[in-house]
């Protein structure tokens, strides 16, 4: 029971995560119809920027937090700009390599800055673990719970309450319909860019206390993120969360009871269970049409 | 049922004057008859003008190493160029060639070229059974199918110790040698290599342009007319799966006699994605663009050493600015600008 | 029960109460219909009646929920597309779907897939009788662009060509398998009166080559002149079968189109 608990709590908290990197998947894919390999990059240039804003600058954190976000909503967008809105005709293939380009190109940028070591942030509070049934709940695992709970609560404000939100689904829907609406879906795409980055730096922070940064960190965490969002159903916003929480579980579970050797493995071995029983994931649709 | 066939309509029955066969199209004069195998015989000329009097140890292997990614990206863009099928693991296959033969000859001892056979056997056994459920897949589905299979595999290599020797790797992969015939010596594997190589060529051009390859193409364009016509597309696109795996493994089977050490780093989601560039890179549905894409890959950060820590990042722009610049693939890209040049200058359209 | 009607020529396509529903739309109702060989069979009714339905499930890309199809008196129910092409069923499409990169002649070679046979090891290794079935087939698709008038435009890619051109090109490349049975998903949309009129002299130029035509068609001047016989389809339902002249004469079919 004891260790069952403790590989629930660690499941959740990590589940946690991989949603916020699915959601930035799927925000970005409803808007664009495009998947971003670089995704995990974002997370890994939030993580370092958090550590150097609030430990080597020494800005405090609440400041350092949103600050980081920010930039790196600001790198998203940006890179929208000039690498995806540049392309001609856009092909799957081509954009994937594009993505997978300047994933290398932030990872390469990030070794630059930071050299190749890893680094460690302390937890944002500082009160000791919460000791529940034998097992410890860390007080960070609050932290990434809270701030999920409040990032999806207000993502689901956004898309349902403000006419920003509702546009960019309705740009999601149909593109040429929004737009003869007179939604402008190129400002739509840069939001969503945004957003997507935004999202990711915010997994980046708030993993940073319990893992250790790098500028190769962003890989792993990002292709997770993508198994988690394909497990939900891509491009769906509860199933995004609900995919993140289960390959966090599951990975969990299976590192605990069965091997850690197979802890990467799982996530793509759901990823290939699922693409082959439900394509369009446990929340999805069926597949023809997507709304 | 097959007289039912002879006897029904034959297009000769209600007949407009009959063309005669020299009017057939494509008729073309010696010189582009030549054409085709002007590749093989550049390529040919090159290798043995290299092999008289070259003597540089460093660039007879950074040849060897093209010719290895060259079999690879040919392999791909059979898959990918030609049958429109996106794939993200192609390392795996890459690398199931080498471990099979490494397994077999460090382990068991087996001679390399009695471990060639399972070598190729075996990824093109994993292919056709991974490829019957993903090759159902379609777009980012399939390019994440087979990016999930890909990273398994390379998990595999790196936790199944007792076989692969786990992150470590595996060492002392003995060298090629037929009977009696050492082949380790750089020339002489470059050489055979590149054999592979051309030969390959050969054959994927062979396959390209024949009805399999046309049932291909037709997947490629449209996958529910091709159907409709009567192509089994899910068994098409297994065995070009398949195809282009074994020459994946082949490619591994070299590399591992070559380089004597394999560790799964060799076979990462990244070297996947490195394969995919050079197809796209060299053009799709080109097979000598593969070699291009292959060499230019291969040279680039040999050449970005220079610029040791920005060496990542710079990779990382010459792919990103490639493809927005060249989204038809530097050879295309090349050959069109070269095209609009001479048609400036002489005012004809274009040649076949 | 329909089939009770055609009593002597045994049927080339039936029907027997086919059934297909999407989540709540039942886009075939119990539908019921022999098409007789030599005949040019069309199938009208106003937009959504089921009858795109009703070819994807003729050519297998629908599983009908329930009912039968009888090809040549076999049952084809099961069997994937092209198998079913390999039995002698062709289509063409609504919209036109070429192989838009391929040269025109290519496209027509792809149609004759079924009725040739290399493999990808016959067309590595190339023997003999590969070389000179890759010769026949492309002097037999040849043939077929000329049936259709296209043979002048064989090395075009496919893409290039004008919408009524690429046309005739879809059908030459579906009759390049040999079908006893085409099946044209509105073969007159997108032509002008000139071609619509071409295209009904060549329609009946393929059923003089002993195909069985089944055609849905909104041009009601071309159907009425070269069909045989006409089934009605409304809202996944057959509302009426017969001559033209007895389709055109039916109340229901009159209150189908004029939306009553």
């Amino acid at each position: 029971m004891q260790e069952f608990l403790q590989y629930l709590f660690s499941g959740i908290t990590n589940g946690a995560i991989y949603a916020v990197i699915a959601l930035g998947f799927s925000t970005l894919y409803s808007a664009t119809d495009l998947i971003n390999f670089a995704q995990g990059e974002f997370v890994m240039l939030g993580a370092l920027l958090l550590m150097t804003l609030w430990t080597q600058v020494s800005m405090p954190l609440w400041a350092a937090f949103p600050l980081a976000v920010l930039l790196v909503a600001a790198v998203g967008m940006v890179f929208d700009r000039v690498a995806i809105k540049t392309v001609k005709k856009p092909s799957p293939i081509l954009l994937v390599l594009i993505t997978v380009g300047a994933s290398i190109l932030f990872r390469g940028g990030a070794m630059l800055l930071w050299g190749k070591h890893s680094y460690s942030v302390p937890a944002f509070s500082s009160i000791s673990a919460v000791e529940i049934g034998g097992a410890y709940l860390f007080p960070q695992s609050l932290w990434i719970l809270g701030v999920v709970l409040v990032l999806v609560a207000g993502l689901n404000l956004f898309y349902h309450r403000t006419l920003t939100g509702k546009a960019m689904q309705a740009v999601a829907i149909n593109k040429q319909a929004a737009e003869l609406l007179g939604v402008a879906s190129r400002k739509m795409t840069l939001l969503a860019w945004g957003l997507a980055a935004g999202l990711g730096a915010v997994a980046g922070v708030i993993i940073s206390p319990i893992t250790m940064s790098a500028y190769d960190m962003g890989t792993m965490l990002g292709l997770k993120g993508f198994c988690a969002a394909m497990l939900g159903g891509l491009g769906n916003f509860w199933g995004a969360v609900v995919g993140g929480v289960l390959l966090g579980l599951t990975e969990a579970m299976g590192v605990g009871y069965v091997s850690s050797s197979l802890k990467d493995a799982i996530a793509f071995l759901l990823l290939l269970l699922i693409l082959y029983a439900k394509p369009t994931g446990i929340l999805g649709k069926a597949s023809s049409h997507r709304f | 049922m097959a007289d039912k066939k002879e006897r029904s309509g034959s297009p000769g029955q209600e007949p407009p004057e009959p063309v005669p066969a020299g009017a057939t199209p494509r008729r073309a004069g010696l010189g582009q008859r030549l054409l085709p195998y002007a590749g093989y015989l550049v390529v040919t000329a090159g290798l043995c003008a290299y092999g008289l009097w070259a003597d540089n140890y460093y660039y007879t292997q950074l040849l060897t190493f093209i010719g290895i990614h060259t079999l690879l990206a040919v392999g791909l863009n059979m898959v990918m160029g030609y049958a429109g099928q996106i794939s993200l693991g192609h390392a795996a296959f890459f690398g199931l060639g080498a471990y099979t033969t490494g397994a077999l000859t460090v382990h068991l001892s087996w001679p390399p070229l009695a471990a060639l056979p399972a070598a190729l056997a075996v990824p093109a056994l994993v292919a056709f059974i991974v490829g019957m459920p993903t090759l159902k897949l379609h777009g980012y589905y399939l390019g994440m199918g087979t990016l999930g299979f890909g990273m398994i595999i390379h998990i595999l290599f790196r936790e199944w110790t007792a076989l692969t020797g786990g992150p470590n790797g595996l060492v002392g992969i003995p060298v090629l040698s037929a009977g009696p015939v050492s082949l380790a010596g750089g020339k002489t594997y470059l050489f055979l290599v590149w054999g592979a190589v051309l030969l390959s060529f050969g054959m994927c051009s062979r396959i390209v342009h024949s009805r399999v390859g046309r049932a291909l193409s037709a997947i490629h364009f449209s996958e529910q007319a091709a159907a409709a016509v009567g192509v089994d597309t899910m068994r098409a696109k297994l065995e070009v799966f398949v195809f282009s795996a074994a020459l994946a493994a082949l490619a591994g089977f070299l590399y591992a006699h070559m380089v004597t050490f394999i560790s799964p780093s060799s076979f990462s989601f990244l070297v996947s994605i490195r394969i995919v560039a050079m197809v796209v890179i060299g053009g799709m549905a080109s097979i000598w663009g593969s070699l291009f894409g292959a060499g230019l890959l291969t040279l680039l950060p040999e050449w970005l050493h220079v610029f040791s820590e920005y060496e990542v990042m710079i990779y990382g722009l010459v792919l990103v600015v490639v493809m927005i610049f060249f989204p038809q693939g530097l050879t295309r890209g090349v050959l069109d600008a070269y095209e609009r040049a001479r048609r400036r200058k002489t005012g004809a359209g274009p040649s076949a | 029960m329909s089939a009770q009607g055609e009593e002597k020529p045994a049927p080339v396509l039936q029907l027997e109460g086919v059934s297909k529903s999407f989540g709540g739309v039942r886009a075939a109702r119990d539908v019921s219909f022999s098409v007789a060989p030599g005949h040019i069979h069309a199938v009208i009714g106003p937009n959504g009646a089921g009858k795109t339905t009703l070819f994807n499930i003729i050519t297998g890309v629908y599983a009908p929920d329930s009912g039968r199809i009888r090809f040549e008196g076999a049952d084809v129910g099961g069997r994937p597309v092209h198998r079913r092409v390999a039995m002698g069923i062709a289509r063409t499409f609504q919209n036109v779907e070429l192989f838009s990169g391929m040269s025109v002649l290519e496209n027509v070679m792809v149609g004759l897939h079924v009725r040739t046979r290399c493999g990808f090891l016959g067309a590595i290794a190339r023997p003999p009788w590969v070389k000179r079935e890759e010769k026949l087939a492309r002097e037999t698709a040849l043939d077929w662009l000329r049936f259709v008038g296209m043979e002048k435009v064989a090395e075009t890619p496919a893409g290039d060509l004008p919408f009524g051109w690429q046309r005739l090109v879809e059908i030459a490349r579906s009759l390049a398998s040999r079908p006893r049975l085409l099946l044209l998903d509105e073969p007159a949309a997108g032509l002008n009166a000139r071609e619509t009129r071409d295209l009904g002299a060549l329609l009946k130029r393929i059923r003089a080559q002993g195909v069985t035509l089944l055609l849905v068609e909104h041009d009601m001047s071309l159907t009425m002149e070269i069909s045989d016989r006409i089934m009605v389809l409304d809202q996944g339902v057959k509302i009426a079968e017969g001559t033209p002249r007895e389709v055109q004469a039916d109340k229901k079919v009159l209150s189908a189109y004029l939306g009553g």
